[in-house]
């Protein structure tokens, strides 16, 4: 029994179709900086005149902090409540806008897939699609994100607690 | 690379060097973008699957980037001592997989490398291509730590804009006018 996770939901406790409320988050010119000086220090992410040049037309967040700030607001709206056991890997991540200085992204997450783990009969997996959006309900960022769960029941049979 | 898109050869691949990870960093970045146990308290930690403290996936992911950046800019300096005007990289669209293979924990060293697998002239940006990257990262073990498939923006040298193209950017740069011609997205 993990006492960190014990009364927290389960993968048993989970529905597919499942939509989660991702609140928002402000997104400053200090936050912008702060991430792109450590992790992607492009002139564009960093410089306001190089940004207005470039592609993105003015100075607009690393997409891995848009990545980031929404995987923040998915850790303090589900990924805290329930029994995770850290992500499996996402694809089809799409940035479709660049998140620019005082925008303001948030969003929500769906469950689009519950399935048992083949070889981890203790674990299950659970798909979640991300539809953030900016303050003008702009899509700027989706993915699909698999994470692991814990059963609270592994010796279920694989059959009826699949999908 | 920041090598002109004419110029990028596929299948080349690109050492990124590598990255020694502490469980500070792990624990700054965990508290900032992940804060699960797992990736922001030691002791807690050691009750989940893992046994101990390991980095976020997206920690190991964006310390990737890095790396990649990096070695754009090292590309740069190394052309422009050569005496050669380096191309343009551009924005990333996206990532079509990225597959956390093997935990990241405090000490751990991760190599990264980069392939170019695939090219083409983009359809919605005139004048830019299409990269098709594979970043793979490996742990001081040999095991796999992720792999990923991106796509990234690289500019086009031999690139002409057609005479009507450029007499509409020229208009759009009027005032008042400019507004009412620039396409809606």
């Amino acid at each position: 029994m993990n006492p960190i996770t014990v009364n927290r939901r389960h993968y048993e406790d989970l529905a597919l179709g499942e939509v989660v409320d991702l609140g928002h988050v402000m997104v400053s010119k200090e936050m912008i900086i702060a991430f792109a000086s450590e992790f992607d220090p492009f002139p564009f992410h960093l410089d306001e005149a190089a940004a207005k040049a470039s592609l993105l037309g003015g100075l607009a967040a690393s997409g891995w902090q848009t990545a980031g700030l929404s995987l923040r607001m998915l850790t303090d709206s589900f990924l805290n409540t329930i029994a995770s056991m850290g992500g499996l890997g996402f694809s089809d991540l799409k940035w479709r806008k660049p998140v620019m200085v005082g925008d303001t992204i948030g969003g929500t997450v769906t469950i689009a897939a519950l399935r048992r783990s083949k070889h981890h009969p203790e674990r299950g997996i659970v798909t979640l699609d991300f539809d953030i959006r900016n303050q003008k309900s702009e899509p700027v960022m989706s993915m699909r994100l698999a994470n692991l769960v814990e059963l609270r029941g592994p010796s279920i049979p694989l059959t009826e607690a699949a999908e | 690379m920041t090598r002109w898109f004419e110029d990028i050869v596929i299948d080349e691949a690109f050492p990124l060097g590598s990255h020694t990870f502490s469980a500070d960093e792990i624990i700054r970045f965990g508290m900032l973008y992940d804060p699960q146990y797992f990736h922001v308290d030691q002791e807690a930690a050691k009750h989940s699957h893992f046994g101990s403290l390991v980095a976020s996936g997206w920690h190991t992911v964006s310390v990737g980037h890095r790396k990649m950046v990096d070695a754009l800019f090292a590309e740069e300096e190394r052309l422009r001592a050569l005496g050669q005007e380096p191309g343009v990289s551009g924005p990333s669209p996206g990532v079509n997989k990225m597959d956390f293979k093997a935990p990241v924990r405090p000490g751990d060293t991760v190599a990264y490398t980069l392939t170019v697998t695939g090219k083409r002239p983009s359809n919605s940006i005139p004048g830019w291509g299409l990269l098709f990257n594979r970043l793979d990262a490996i742990n001081q073990h040999g095991e796999l730590v992720y792999h990923a498939e991106l796509v990234g923006f690289s500019k086009l040298r031999d690139y002409e804009m057609p005479l009507r193209m450029r007499l509409l950017m020229a208009l759009t740069k009027i005032p008042g006018l400019g507004k009412l011609l620039q396409p809606s997205r």
